[in-house]
């Protein structure tokens, strides 16, 4: 694990994802699982 | 799914979704737009979205219970009350802080060893000694076995040199332990000799095929890796005929191994077009797969591996082979031919372990269920190697998600008494595992092994979500410990 920027506030349950605005797309069955991982 | 890149260009994205052979989207996030509007700055991160496009689960550490929780969540059924673990006040008083830095040694960096030792470095900057001794240099990990057995992970990308972890301050001895002598609390390898303060065994378990007439001619170990790759070599050249896979004898480890390797061995013979050439057979002593999970769970997978047209062949006593006629032979029973015999040898515990005075009537370490401690003191031990039993008089099932959540709380017990204090760090008893079933699909099982009179145990419907999770999984395994 490591932190990028630790004055990110992330998101919490319940939050609203505009996932559209975003460019992600939606979700299909279920859910849709958004993980952010960095290469090296 | 979809990966997200923070900070990536396209095309450092597209590199790290061909190396990884990623079966999703992986979109680049150049100027870290969506990663500050979602994420708490911190990689990975992992936020799971529901159909109404609202966060259910969020999460920095990747594990298999975030997943649990995210599905109890989706679902919309809210959670069976679980007793909670009796409180740690009920257990024995252990000595209180010792003076000085301790010296804890961890036998064995398979998955119990590994987590145990990358918890206890989290806990102290350097002033104990932590030391891993495995006679392999490497960590493997075993699960993505299955996937090397069909030719989708090369032997070297389920690995780890364990030296890695002595970047994180973690000692490293790459020999064979010989001798574990309690009285005089030190582990003797072939070229050292090392006191300990603390000791957690996690040695897993030893197979022994060797004990079977026959194995090495006939059959193909599922459970080696030299063996999954003789696997996959036969299935790349096998024009057809019948697939056998064993399992010589109870218990083993993985429940869900065998039906997952008849699973792959099916869709990887469809996909090469002789499957209505061949017949697969899973022979195995079990009454039904996975006793322990229940008759919901065994005929559910029972019922897959009718669909696939796997024919199954409970209560097969394995007796012997005889790669003469290349037939296997139950106890009482007609011998079955096979043309290719995929097995899961014995198990046993390892020879060290049963020459050390640890071991109990099952053949395995008896341990306190919650707090993994053996009957001596500064001794605990966890994964395959220890035994615990359930309320239904069964076994906790050997697999590496209990491994691995009982390397936590031991790490924890240990850490919190070195600060001089008590600590209540149980074990719960709840495990996870997907169950991989070919052509980018999976199940997803978990629940309570704990729970009484009986475990309560859930299966998920398969979908290409959990096989994807399992995929993420690996990758995280992999980095995450080294
Ligand atoms: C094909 C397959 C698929 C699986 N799939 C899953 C799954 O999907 N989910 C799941 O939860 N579990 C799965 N498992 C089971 C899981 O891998 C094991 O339960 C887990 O690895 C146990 O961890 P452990 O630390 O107890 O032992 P291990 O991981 O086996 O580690 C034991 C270590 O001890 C070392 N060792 C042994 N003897 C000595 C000695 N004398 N001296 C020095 N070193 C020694 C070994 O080299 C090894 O590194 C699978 C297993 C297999 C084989």
């Amino acid at each position: 694990m490591k932190v990028l920027d630790e004055s990110y506030k992330g998101v919490s349950e319940g939050t609203l994802v505009p996932l559209n605005e975003l460019g992600l797309p939606a979700p299909t069955t279920g859910g849709l699982l958004i993980v952010f991982w960095k290469g090296q | 799914m979809v990966y997200v890149g923070p900070f990536e260009t396209k095309e450092s994205c597209q590199s790290w979704k061909d190396e990884y052979e990623l079966p999703f989207p992986v979109i680049s996030d150049e100027d870290g737009a969506i990663f500050k509007q979602l994420s708490n700055g911190w990689v990975p991160y992992t936020i799971l979205v529901g159909p109404d496009g609202k966060v259910q689960l969020w999460e920095s550490e990747f594990d298999e219970a975030g997943f649990a929780a995210a599905v109890e969540k989706l679902y919309r059924e809210p959670a069976e009350a679980q007793p909670e673990p009796e409180p740690a006040a009920r257990l024995a008083p252990q000595p209180a802080g010792r003076a000085g830095a301790a010296t804890i040694v961890i036998l064995g960096g398979g998955a119990g060893g590994l987590v145990a030792a990358y918890h206890l470095r989290r806990r102290f900057s350097g002033k104990h000694r932590i030391v891993l001794v495995d006679r392999s240099p490497d960590h493997l990990f075993q699960s993505s076995l299955l996937w090397h057995m069909v030719g989708q992970r090369r032997a070297d990308q389920i690995r780890r040199p364990l030296s890695d972890l002595t970047r994180r301050g973690i000692e490293f001895i790459n020999d064979e332990v010989v001798e574990i002598d309690l009285a005089n609390k030190l582990v003797k390898t072939h070229s050292e000799k090392i006191d300990f303060d603390y000791l957690i065994v996690s040695l897993g378990a030893q197979l022994v095929p060797e004990t079977v007439e026959g194995f090495d001619e006939m059959a193909l170990n599922l459970y080696d890796p030299k063996g999954a790759g003789m696997i996959n070599a036969a299935l790349e050249s096998f024009s057809g005929g019948r697939v056998g896979v064993l399992v010589t004898s109870m218990p083993f480890k993985c429940p869900a191994a065998p039906y997952e390797a008849a699973l792959l061995v099916d869709s990887f013979l469809r996909k090469k077009g002789v499957r209505n050439k061949s017949e697969i057979h899973v022979y195995t002593p079990e009454h039904q797969p996975m006793p322990v999970a229940g008759p919901v769970m065994g005929e559910a997978i029972t019922k897959v591996l009718g669909k696939r047209d796997i024919r199954y062949h409970p209560l097969f006593t394995f007796e012997k082979m005889q790669p003469g006629t290349h037939t296997i032979i139950p106890s009482g029973g007609e011998p079955e031919k096979v043309d290719l015999l995929i097995a899961v040898p014995p198990h046993q515990a390892p020879d060290v372990v049963r020459s050390s005075g640890l071991i109990g009537a099952s053949g395995w370490i008896p341990v306190d269920k919650h707090t993994l401690r053996t009957e001596h003191e500064g001794v605990y031990a966890i994964g395959d190697v220890n035994s615990v039993r359930l309320a239904n008089g069964k076994t906790l099932p050997m697999a590496g998600v209990f491994a691995h959540y009982e390397a936590k709380v031991v790490a924890e017990q240990i850490a919190t008494e070195l600060q001089g204090q008590r600590s209540d760090a149980a074990f719960s008893g709840k495990g996870y595992c997907w169950l991989e079933l070919g052509g980018g699909k999976a199940g997803f099982a978990g629940g309570n092994f704990y729970n009484e009179p009986e475990p309560s145990v859930r299966l998920y419907p398969p979908m290409r979500f959990w096989h994807w999770g399992k995929v993420l999984f690996e990758k995280w395994w992999l980095r995450h410990w080294f």
